[in-house]
């Protein structure tokens, strides 16, 4: 019996309509199932609700910040705790400071937009979701 | 017997010597005078001014001295002016006696200005400011009879260098969001995603992308350089394979060496240990100086990376050595100065920042490290950096 390949949902908060569309143009083309969010309270609630595989979080962003987003969720439920979230930055100076936020967390991961080309990002999710 | 009596007339010795002591008070009114606008225009000097003797007592202040400092004149004349006036350095650390620029000079050592290391003097109420000194012996018969002390605050200079260096970390982190859509778009296109393309577009495509790379390096380099300036250049030490990241770096650059036909060979001494450090300081480090050796040593040259230890004093050192161009010797004092490239390597390559180097020297001192480099024109240039070891014998244990 053929088993149906699991489509995998990603959740994308990011508030750069040109950075998003981008991402989910790509993850859409690569069998992912995209939702999308364009600050981190509305990120939040969608990730509760939809509760997706993945998720791709930016950290400077209007009304919820990428950080205090990440917390929140990782409060919420077992889930929340668990779900892996990929933090994406273009902070420069402030890069050490997401790092030490998410040091201790297992799922949590951090990557700088501008060093990463887009396939090694999907790569990488892929890895994280295997 | 008749006493012949001698008249003399007194009169005009009496005037002669009248008249020397007139001239004589005449002088000393004119050095009085002269001492009186010498001392005037002294005083009257915009810079702290302070003058010591062999000693290194304090023999005169100035007015703007006791302004900027809070001591008066009279208070400090006759003391040690390292006592009086102590020096710290930006992280609040005091200046030893026999580091002081003032010490060296007194002892006859010729002593250049780091304009790069700003110190702060410490004032009366224990307040501190930015400084910028000029140190001069006084020199009498061929010998140091003292030395001159000009300074001033420098604080305004400090905060506009502080706004401009703020500028340029948001400038470079506002650049970052399109320089990342261009980037991803680029290879969305470039790896057909939405149709294939001609080898003309593809040929500009990959124009267009490789454009935005060095741009993207360069924003890179510009806010790692204001980080440094900001004093926000976090270090956080783990342990580190040094091996393992000088061969990953290598590798990085392997499209870089192929298409330059250059060689490279290691020589990493056996049993390297795992160290105590910074694995982002020092894949700053590799990354920098090795792209330096690819881009400026001519096709089918030879690059050489050494890794070696010195258990006495507890450190590393790094090496690499090129058959490049090398740095000419007129200009290899200022090889490390902020956008500053060499004017053989300038012709040669229009990509680079002149950033680079400025970025090692920055780390490696902040780290307690050194590097140092000998070079010969058209035969090639090594550096070496060395840095400090805490090794962890658990790690080393696990490494053999």
């Amino acid at each position: 019996m053929n088993t149906i390949p699991v489509r995998h949902i990603i959740l994308i908060i990011e508030d750069e309509v040109s950075l998003r569309n981008a991402l989910r143009d790509k993850f859409s083309r690569e069998g992912f199932f995209v939702i999308s969010a364009n600050d981190g309270e509305t990120g939040l609630s969608t990730a509760l609700k939809e509760q997706p595989h993945v998720i791709l979080l930016d950290v400077v962003m209007p009304k919820m910040d990428g950080i205090s987003m990440l917390k929140k969720l990782r409060l919420e439920n077992e889930w929340g705790k668990n779900v892996p979230v990929i933090l994406l930055t273009n902070l420069g100076a402030d890069d050490e400071k997401v790092m030490k936020e998410i040091k201790e967390d297992k799922s949590a991961y951090y990557l700088v937009k501008s060093d990463w080309p887009i396939n090694d990002l999907i790569a990488k999710i892929r890895e994280i979701l295997s | 017997m008749p006493v012949l009596k001698v008249k003399r007339d007194y009169m005009p010795l009496k005037k002669a010597i009248l008249n020397i002591l007139e001239d004589l008070a005449d002088n000393e009114k004119e050095l009085l005078q002269k001492k009186a606008l010498d001392e005037a225009i002294l005083s009257s000097i915009g810079e702290g001014l302070v003058v010591v003797d062999k000693e290194g007592k304090i023999t005169y202040v100035n007015q703007a001295f006791e302004q900027m400092v809070g001591w008066k004149s009279a208070e400090v004349i006759g003391k040690y002016v390292v006592e009086v006036v102590p020096r710290e350095s930006e992280k609040g650390e005091v200046v030893e006696f026999n580091e002081r620029i003032l010490t060296k000079v007194l002892s006859g050592e010729i002593v250049m200005a780091d304009l790069t290391n700003p110190f702060y003097y410490i004032c009366k109420n224990k307040s501190r400011f930015p400084a910028s000194s000029i140190v001069t012996p006084i020199i009498l018969n061929n010998e140091i009879i003292g030395v001159v002390e000009t300074f001033r605050d420098i604080t305004k200079e400090k905060e506009i260098d502080k706004t401009k260096t703020e500028f340029v970390s948001l400038a470079s982190h506002q650049l970052r969001t399109p320089l990342s859509t261009i980037n991803w778009y680029t290879e969305m296109l470039l790896a057909g995603d939405v149709g294939k393309l001609n080898p003309e577009q593809e040929k500009y495509l990959k124009e267009v992308y490789r454009g935005n790379q060095r741009m993207v390096s360069l924003v890179n380099a510009l806010l790692s350089v204001s980080r440094m300036d900001l004093g926000t250049f976090t270090f956080e030490l783990e342990q580190t394979d040094v091996t393992q990241l000088v061969q990953n770096v290598v590798n990085d650059q392997k499209p870089q060496i192929e298409a330059k036909g250059i060689k490279t060979s290691f020589d990493f001494e056996t049993k390297f240990p795992i160290v105590q450090s910074d694995p982002k300081v020092l894949r700053i480090i590799f990354e920098n100086l090795l792209s330096n050796s690819v881009k400026y040593t001519p096709d089918r040259g030879k690059i050489k990376l050494t890794l070696s230890q010195n258990l006495k004093n507890k450190t590393f050192t790094f090496s690499i050595s090129d058959t490049g161009y090398g740095i000419p010797e007129n200009q290899q004092n200022r090889i490390f100065s902020k956008l500053f490239r060499a004017d053989n390597v300038r012709q040669r390559d229009t990509e680079g920042t002149g950033l680079g180097l400025y970025i090692v020297k920055a780390v490696v001192d902040n780290s307690g490290g050194k590097v140092w480099f000998e070079s010969k024109e058209d035969k090639g240039t090594i550096f070496h950096v060395e840095f400090p070891i805490s090794i962890n014998k658990e790690a080393n244990k696990l490494f053999k």
